[in-house]
């Protein structure tokens, strides 16, 4: 299976109008429109209770809003198979005694009643890409917080979707896993668009094609070096975070923010 | 005719360690024991209004009412802890409505309360061939249903939000994960008693989830602990004279016991 849009430039991938998502009365994101192109890398940044991890749900159409929301042109839940989502580690039921290759493999089996030589050769390439083959056969609740979050990062990957949606793919990452997570988002951001939420930049921060500043509504939305300003972050988190500039390269102080 | 009831009782084990295996495997996975808890006393309290509408109006089978009790509550329960990460109230409260509905159709029928009292604590050395034919068809259908979602059951457990953004209908999985429930249970009201289906359905699968490493390691260990502890209470109970299914209960308990030493 190859991606529908490899090799395609500057389309679309998602268009955003006027989106606005509640939960039982309380307003969790408010009015926020943005286009984002294929391919590209886009950071999502906020405080906590900003609406990150709402605004990545309305994307894949997994809760109501009021707005539009458009992938390549169609609703979200008609290109499901083009998305891969990877949500926070904390959402997964370590209670299930899967092994790694189980995990990489659902994806691609849970609709079929057999498993075809070519589907673990996907999850085998799959889990290639993160250095965790050699975990193959092991229990996937029984691996590090960081080696957890590669598995996890091999089956978002796993059914090659031409959109990567990652909520905090780097929390509880060790060194190893956050570079090797990050090398891998450099060579996947030529052929696909990745959302990311993060609340430390400064690792992607050469790679980032868009930033969006969140905070229930989007308060600056543009390049790194556009966006990423002492006003704004002051604006974003309440506090004074010093920017240093390198260029068109600029990096937060202290990077992790959860003011 | 101690030998047919006997033959029933054994083949009856057999079906509850198939139920044990499979629904009582994937509810310790999903965190889901206080459901069959509550889910055997819905199926009580269907039961006790299932006698008093035989009494009083026209015949109907308990167990028919009680089936349509407890997937009544299945669903509803598959849908509130779609709303809500925290169902263990919507349960307590089912549980407790159950309750009430139970005392107060069993203060109402007296005289026949030892029919329901049969359903409360079960007895799998009396079980009829009608009881037979619908405990068989019960598990065959939950066993059938069990593996044609086996694959989208288990992706939901383990998380259900990519499930869900991979077009698996999470709400639908599990209302149905919750119906099997339900038909399990009472599909084993009859035979250990809704206090003691707890003791058959969940706690061998939740010893073997700790004394094995894998999913089918937990689904066959739990079929083998269940059987081990059904077969062995019939045994014993034919030599104590007791219930079958406390014996059985103790002894899963028991299991349980040790599997914590490990």
């Amino acid at each position: 299976m190859g991606s529908r849009y490899r090799g395609v430039r500057n389309l679309s991938a998602i268009e955003v109008k006027n989106l606005t998502v509640r939960y039982d009365g309380y307003v969790a994101i408010e009015d926020v429109s943005i286009t984002i192109d294929h391919p590209s890398l886009v950071v999502v940044m906020g405080p906590n209770g900003a609406g990150k991890t709402t605004f990545l749900k309305a994307l894949l159409g997994l809760i109501p809003y009021n707005g539009t929301v458009s992938i390549f042109g169609k609703s979200p839940r008609k290109v499901r198979d083009r998305l891969g989502y990877l949500p926070q580690r904390e959402r997964i039921n370590l209670n299930v005694p899967l092994k790694v290759r189980d995990v990489v493999l659902l994806p691609l089996i849970s609709r079929k009643t057999g498993i075809k030589r070519y589907d673990v050769k996907r999850a085998k390439e799959a889990l290639e890409a993160v250095g965790m083959v050699d975990f193959w056969d092991s229990r996937f609740d029984s691996l590090s917080g960081g080696q957890q979050q590669r598995v996890l990062f091999a089956r978002t990957i796993v059914t090659d979707p031409d959109i990567l949606i990652l909520d905090e793919p780097f929390s509880a990452a060790d060194v190893r896993t956050k570079l090797a997570l990050i090398d891998l988002l450099h060579k996947l951001k030529r052929e696909k668009t990745v959302i990311i939420v993060l609340h430390d930049i400064n690792p992607l921060v050469e790679c980032t094609d868009r930033v969006i500043l969140l905070n229930r509504r989007v308060l600056a939305y543009g390049t790194v070096a556009e966006v990423i300003t002492e006003d704004n972050l002051e604006k974003l988190y309440g506090t004074k975070i010093p920017v240093i500039r390198q260029g068109p390269v600029c990096y937060v102080v202290g990077g992790d923010r959860h003011a | 005719m101690l030998d047919i009831l006997l033959i029933r009782a054994l083949i009856a084990m057999v079906l509850i360690a198939v139920v044990s295996a499979t629904i009582g495997s994937f509810s310790v996975f999903r965190g889901s024991t206080f459901f069959v808890s509550g889910i055997a006393h819905g199926a009580l309290a269907g039961a006790s209004l299932g006698i008093f509408i035989s009494l009083n109006f026209f015949g109907v089978d308990p167990l028919l009412i009680a089936l349509l009790f407890s997937v009544f509550f299945a669903v509803i329960i598959g849908y509130a802890s779609h709303r809500s990460e925290n169902v263990d109230i919507a349960i307590g409260v089912m549980f407790a409505f159950s309750m009430s509905i139970a005392v107060l159709f069993l203060s109402m029928i007296r005289e026949y309360a030892s029919v329901a009292w049969g359903l409360i604590i079960g007895d799998v050395l009396l079980l009829t061939a009608s009881d037979m034919i619908l405990l068989s068809v019960s598990v065959v259908t939950v066993v059938i249903l069990f593996f044609v979602f086996y694959r989208r059951l288990l992706f939901v457990i383990f998380d259900p939000e990519s499930a869900e953004a991979l077009g698996l209908h999470v709400l639908r999985y599990e209302t149905l994960l919750f119906v099997l429930i339900a038909v399990g249970v009472v599909a084993l009201l009859k035979c250990v008693g809704a206090i003691l289906v707890y003791a058959l359905l969940i706690v061998p699968a939740a010893s073997s989830r700790r004394l094995f490493g894998s999913v089918e390691g937990t689904i066959a260990g739990a079929f083998i602990i269940s059987l081990i502890s059904g077969l062995g209470g019939v045994y014993l109970s034919i030599y104590l004279n007791v219930a079958p299914s406390a014996l059985a209960g103790l002894i899963a308990a028991i299991i349980y016991s040790i599997s914590l030493f490990r």
